[in-house]
C-alpha cells in the first residue's frame, strides 16, 4: 500500500514537474531520464547473464537513423524516432544470431568492438552520413521546447520502466533468471535458450535506438564522435551498478541519485565532477555491491519475510 | 521408446563414448551404473542433445532426435533432473513445480493434473508448497527436483545421480518414490555410482566403463555377478 503510494507520488511529481519548475531543472531532468532509460535497458540485458557493452552502438545507430531520414528524406520528426528503434533492433537481429552464440566476456567485448565498427562505418558513408563531421537537423524536435521535449523523453523512460516491469512479471522472467543461473537447466526445462536471448536482444537494442533518437533530435546533430560516446555505456552501466542490478528500481534510483549529484557537482567545480563522480562508484562498489537499491531491499526482506534466509542471496547473485 | 544404436560422444579429440547401443522400453527403469568418468553423464547429455559432438542414432519412440536441440528434445516427452539440483531458491514450491511446466505447451494444458500427481507422490511438497525452495533441507530439494521434471508430462525421465550429497536414508526414500514413478507410465533411465540403491529401482542395468558398455543384464542378474559384486557393491 505504501509502495502504491511511493510510486503514485512519483508519477505524480514526474508529470507536473515542468509547472513549478524552469527550464534548467527540466533539461537536468530529461537527460536523467534518457540515462535511466539507458540504464535500465542495459540491466535488462544483464538480467539473462549477458554482460552488453553494446549501449552505445545500438544508441548512436538509432540517433543516426532517425536523423538521416529526416535530414536526407524529410520524413516527420516524430515518425523518424519509431524509425530509430526499428532500425537499431533489426540490427540486433541479423547481428543476434552471430554474437548470441558467444558467452560472458567473449560477448562483452565482441558488443564493444561492434560499437566500434557501426561508428568506422557511419564515418566512411560520409555522402550519405556525413561523415566525420555528422549532421545538423534544421531544427530540434518541437522546434526545442523545453517542456515538450521532457515529456517525450518522460514517455520514454516511462515505456523502459513498463518494458522492464513486463519483463519481470511474465514467462520471460523466468526463463532469462533460467538462464543466467544454469544454462542447462534452463534448456532441460525446455526453455528455447537462443529463442529468448535474441527476444531480449533486439527488445533492449530497439529501446537504445529509440532513447539514442530522441537524444539526438533533442539536441538536433550527430556526429560519430558525440553519438558513438562511450558515456553512453559507461554511464548507464554505473547507474545500474551504483543503484543494483537485476532490479527495475536499482537502475531508476542510480540514474537519479547519479544524475543530480554529477550536475550539482559540475556547477561547484567544472569537471571535478568526474573525479567524485569516480569515487562514489568505487565506493558503492566497495561496501554496497549490491547496490543501494539491492542493499536495502534485503535488509527489509530478511527482517520482515523471510528471516535470514542465505539462499535468497545466492540467487539473486 | 528410447533406442540408440552406435553412439559415438567426443569433447573435440577425445572420444567418451565408443560405439554405444542400448534401449529403454515402455515403462521400464533402467540403470547405468559405472565409476567417475566412466561416461554416464556425457550419454545423458548427448541423449537430451545438450552435447552435440555425437555420431549414431538416437531414436525417441521411432523417431530420431540425434541433432535436435535440448528444449525439443524436452518437448517431445523427455525430463531431466541435472545432477546439481537446479531450482530458484527464492521461489516456493508451487511456483517451482510450475516452472517444469511453463515452457512446454503439452505440460501448461495438464498443470494441474501433473501437480497432483506430484504431491501424492511427495506429500511433503504439498505441506510445504507455500515455503521458498531455498529454504527447504537437500533431501527435499532434491525432491522438488524430481517433481520439477515430472512436471512436464514426461514419457521418459532421466536422473543423473540422483542420490550425489545425500544421507544413506534419504537415498532410500527418493529411491522407493521412484519406484511409484514408475509404476505411473513413466520409463526411467537412472545413471548412478550407488549400485546397491540404484539395483532396488532399476528393471534392467547397463555398466558402462570407460565409455563403452561393459555389462548388460536385468537387476537380478547384476546383483548375481561376480564383476558387480566386486567392484561396486564391496561384497
Amino acid at each position: 500500500m505504501r509502495k502504491n503510494l511511493i510510486i503514485l507520488l512519483l508519477i505524480v511529481i514526474a508529470l507536473t514537474l515542468p509547472l513549478y519548475t524552469g527550464v534548467y531543472i527540466l533539461h537536468i531532468f530529461s537527460s536523467i531520464l534518457i540515462f535511466l532509460a539507458l540504464s535500465l535497458s542495459w540491466d535488462m540485458m544483464l538480467r539473462t547473464g549477458q554482460l552488453s557493452f553494446g549501449t552505445a552502438g545500438f544508441f548512436g545507430l538509432g540517433a543516426y537513423a532517425s536523423v538521416l531520414i529526416v535530414v536526407n528524406m524529410g520524413f516527420n520528426p516524430i515518425l523518424s524516432l519509431l524509425i530509430g528503434a526499428i532500425f537499431s533492433g533489426f540490427i540486433a537481429f541479423i547481428l543476434g544470431f552471430i554474437v548470441l552464440r558467444l558467452r560472458e566476456i567473449y560477448f562483452a567485448i565482441t558488443t564493444l568492438a561492434l560499437t566500434h565498427v557501426f561508428s568506422v562505418i557511419i564515418r566512411n558513408f560520409s555522402d550519405f552520413t556525413g561523415g566525420a563531421s555528422g549532421k545538423i537537423l534544421a531544427s530540434a524536435i518541437f522546434e526545442g521546447d523545453p517542456v515538450k521535449i521532457y515529456y517525450l523523453v518522460l514517455i520514454v523512460a516511462g515505456l523502459a520502466i513498463i518494458i522492464s516491469e513486463v519483463f519481470k512479471r511474465s514467462r520471460i522472467h523466468y526463463a532469462i533468471n533460467a538462464i543466467r543461473n544454469d544454462e542447462t537447466t534452463a534448456k532441460s526445462s525446455g526453455i528455447d535458450v537462443f529463442k529468448y536471448l535474441l527476444f531480449v536482444f533486439v527488445s533492449t537494442s530497439a529501446l537504445q535506438g529509440l532513447v539514442g533518437a530522441v537524444y539526438a533530435h533533442q539536441y538536433a546533430f550527430v556526429n560519430p564522435e558525440s553519438t558513438f560516446s562511450l558515456n553512453f555505456l559507461l554511464l548507464p552501466i554505473a547507474m545500474a551498478l551504483v543503484g543494483g542490478i537485476y532490479s527495475t528500481n536499482g537502475p531508476i534510483i542510480g540514474a537519479l541519485l547519479l544524475g543530480l549529484i554529477s550536475e550539482y557537482l559540475k556547477l561547484i567545480m567544472p569537471y571535478g565532477h568526474l573525479i567524485v563522480y569516480g569515487l562514489i562508484i568505487v565506493f558503492v562498489v566497495l561496501f554496497l555491491p549490491r547496490g543501494i537499491y539491492s542493499t536495502i531491499h534485503n535488509k527489509l526482506l530478511k527482517s520482515n519475510i523471510i528471516g535470514g534466509d542465505k539462499n535468497a542471496n545466492t540467487a539473486s547473485k | 521408446m528410447l533406442e540408440i544404436n552406435n553412439l559415438n560422444v567426443s569433447y573435440g579429440k577425445i572420444q567418451v563414448i565408443w560405439n554405444l547401443s542400448m534401449e529403454i522400453k515402455e515403462n521400464e527403469a533402467v540403470g547405468i551404473f559405472g565409476p567417475n568418468g566412466a561416461g554416464k553423464s556425457t550419454l545423458i547429455n548427448a541423449i537430451i542433445g545438450l552435447i552435440n559432438n555425437k555420431e549414431g542414432s538416437i531414436k525417441f519412440n521411432e523417431e530420431e532426435i540425434n541433432g535436435l536441440e535440448t528444449h525439443q528434445i524436452i518437448k517431445k516427452g523427455v525430463a531431466l533432473v541435472p545432477q546439481k539440483r537446479e531450482l530458484f531458491p527464492i521461489m516456493t514450491v508451487k511456483e517451482n513445480l510450475k516452472l517444469g511446466a511453463a515452457y512446454i505447451p503439452k505440460a501448461r494444458d495438464e498443470i494441474e493434473q501433473n501437480l497432483e500427481f506430484v504431491y501424492n507422490i511427495f506429500p511433503i511438497l504439498k505441506e510445504r508448497e507455500k515455503q521458498l525452495a531455498g529454504t527447504m533441507s537437500g533431501g527435499q530439494q532434491r525432491m522438488l527436483a524430481v517433481g520439477r521434471a515430472l512436471m512436464s508430462s514426461p514419457k521418459l525421465l532421466i536422473l543423473d545421480e540422483p542420490s550425489v550429497g545425500l544421507q544413506p536414508s534419504l537415498v532410500t526414500d527418493l529411491f522407493k518414490k521412484l519406484n511409484e514413478i514408475k509404476k505411473e507410465d513413466v520409463s526411467i533411465l537412472l545413471a548412478e555410482q550407488n549400485v546397491k540403491q540404484g539395483l532396488k529401482v532399476i528393471d534392467r542395468g547397463y555398466v558402462l566403463e570407460n565409455g563403452k558398455i561393459e555389462l548388460e543384464d536385468d537387476a537380478e542378474n547384476l546383483t548375481k555377478n561376480e564383476h558387480i559384486q566386486k567392484s561396486y557393491l564391496g561384497i
